[in-house]
Parts: C-alpha cells; sequence; structure tokens
C-alpha cells in the first residue's frame, strides 16, 4: 500500500516536472504580445527621462521637491494591495472556488479604484499651485508619464468589471479570460512601481 | 484568515510593502536636501527592479511560465534598471 502510494505519489511528481518544464502562459498569449509591448514603450519613456533628467538634474530636483510623497506611496500600497487579491481571486477561481474569486476580484477593483481618486487629490493641488505640463521638463514629463499610467488604470478597471462579469455569469468560469484580465492588471502595477521611484525617490 | 495571513502571495506582498515603506523613507530621509544623492538612487532604483521581478514572478504567475516568457519578462527588468542606472551615472 506504501509503495502504491510512493509509486502514485512519484508519477504525480513526475507530471508536475514535466507541466513545470513545459511550463503554463497565464492567461491569452494574445495579450502577453500586448503587455510585452506596453512595457517596452513605458520603458523607452522611462530611459528618456533619465536621459534628460542628466541633461539638468537641479532643475528636476527641484521640482521632484514639490510633489507629494505621501500620497505617492500610499497609492503604491493600493496598488500592490490591489493585485494581491487579483492573484488570491485568480488563484481561487482556478482552484474552482467561485465565491472566493469573486470576493477577491471585487476587493481587488475597490482598491484599484482609489487609486484615481489619490491622484486627483495629488494632481488638483499641483496644478492650482500652477504646476502643469508647460512648467518645466520634469512636469512635462510628471503628467504625460503619470497620465498615460491613469488611462492604463483606467482600462484595468473596466476589464476587472468584465472578469467579475464572466464570474458571475459563466458556468464554469473561462480561467483564461480571468488570467488575461489579472496579468493586465498586474502590469498596470508593474509599471507604477517604476514611476513611482524615477519621478518621486531618486536623488 | 488565517489561510489568508499564511498563503504565500500574502507574504509576497507583505515583503513589497515594507521594502516599499523602506524605500519612500529612505528618499524622505536620506534625500531630504533634494540634492544629488548616488547612494538613494542606487538604493531606491534596486529596490523597484527587486518589487517589479517579485510582481511579474509571483502575482503575474511567470515563475510557472515557459522559459521564454521567464527570459523575456527578466530581460525587460535587467535591461531597463541597468540602462536606467548607467544613463544616471554617465550624467554625474
Amino acid at each position: 500500500m506504501t509503495d502504491v502510494a510512493e509509486g502514485s505519489a512519484t508519477g504525480v511528481d513526475q507530471a508536475q516536472r514535466a507541466a513545470d518544464t513545459r511550463g503554463h502562459v497565464p492567461g491569452e498569449a494574445s495579450m502577453w504580445f500586448f503587455v510585452i509591448g506596453d512595457l517596452l514603450i513605458f520603458g523607452v519613456y522611462f530611459v528618456g527621462y533619465m536621459y534628460f533628467r542628466g541633461q539638468n538634474h537641479q532643475l528636476f530636483l527641484a521640482s521632484q521637491a514639490r510633489l507629494n510623497v505621501d500620497i505617492g506611496a500610499i497609492n503604491t500600497v493600493v496598488l500592490l494591495t490591489s493585485s494581491l487579491f487579483v492573484a488570491l481571486g485568480t488563484a481561487a477561481a482556478r482552484a474552482g472556488n467561485i465565491a472566493a474569486g469573486l470576493r477577491g476580484f471585487w476587493i481587488g477593483l475597490a482598491f484599484g479604484a482609489a487609486f484615481p481618486l489619490l491622484k486627483m487629490f495629488e494632481w488638483i493641488p499641483e496644478i492650482t499651485a500652477g504646476l502643469t505640463p508647460g512648467t518645466n521638463l520634469f512636469f512635462m514629463y510628471y503628467y504625460v508619464m503619470t497620465g498615460m499610467h491613469l488611462c492604463h488604470v483606467a482600462l484595468g478597471l473596466v476589464i476587472l468589471c468584465f472578469v467579475i462579469r464572466n464570474l458571475k455569469t459563466s458556468i464554469p468560469p473561462k480561467i483564461s479570460f480571468i488570467e488575461t484580465g489579472a496579468t493586465y492588471w498586474h502590469m498596470v502595477d508593474v509599471l507604477w512601481l517604476v514611476l513611482f521611484a524615477l519621478l518621486y525617490l531618486m536623488r | 484568515m488565517t489561510s489568508l495571513i499564511r498563503n504565500p502571495l500574502t507574504i509576497v506582498w507583505a515583503l513589497l510593502t515594507t521594502v516599499t515603506v523602506a524605500s519612500s523613507l529612505i528618499a524622505i530621509d536620506g534625500g531630504a536636501s533634494h540634492q544629488i544623492n548616488t547612494t538613494v538612487t542606487t538604493v531606491v532604483l534596486l529596490i523597484a527592479a527587486f518589487k517589479a521581478h517579485m510582481v511579474i514572478r509571483h502575482f503575474m504567475e511567470v515563475r510557472h511560465a515557459p522559459v521564454w516568457l521567464k527570459a523575456t519578462t527578466s530581460g525587460w527588468v535587467l535591461g531597463l534598471f541597468a540602462l536606467l542606472l548607467g544613463f544616471y551615472f554617465a550624467a554625474l
């Protein structure tokens, strides 16, 4: 009996190893094509920012001093928390626990929706203080990069709504669609992590 | 609730949140004078690279993905941050 159990376990291990070797692409491959393209495009913006920063360190440092680091840090934790619950929801849905999957995506959506609200609390005082994209090169990069990122957040929130609808209406839910939505949302998180370091933290 | 706390994804999140707070404090304290500070910049950029790597590997589930996807995403993180640090130090 023990031998059978061990043999079975070995068989499972071998199957697991074989699956690990092949690997599993989370979600649709077409979404990964888009995600990698988006990461490369933002990468060009990030490197461009660093290049122009090197041309005028003092301007960028003085402009950075006008930003609200507290809201930037809170928004980073907000997106990380949103990503956590989306990841938990994805794992739960894959395991067949639809209720836990829905709970994860609803909480992820709630945290995600907090990001644009906090961004408004950050932008409005800055704009009313006269800091606009026309102020200088730093603020041009600041508004363009965070603005483009905010558009990605808005699209991500819509996608999360579609995932929730899929979890509610499809029996069984389409796991590859859920993974695809989650992949996009995590990409939004990754881009913000780089933006936060470049715009708010580096000196 | 206990399963949520013990979940490996929650542990990854706790680590990411901790290093986010740490990097913010490093920038606020070490970079308070808003002058060029290579130590602060190197540390916050390396922490950002680590965070991006962790989100991609664990939340995006790339750790279970085929080699081409692991290589592409790791290549993006390594290439991007090498260029960012390279341009930063080249301009000093």
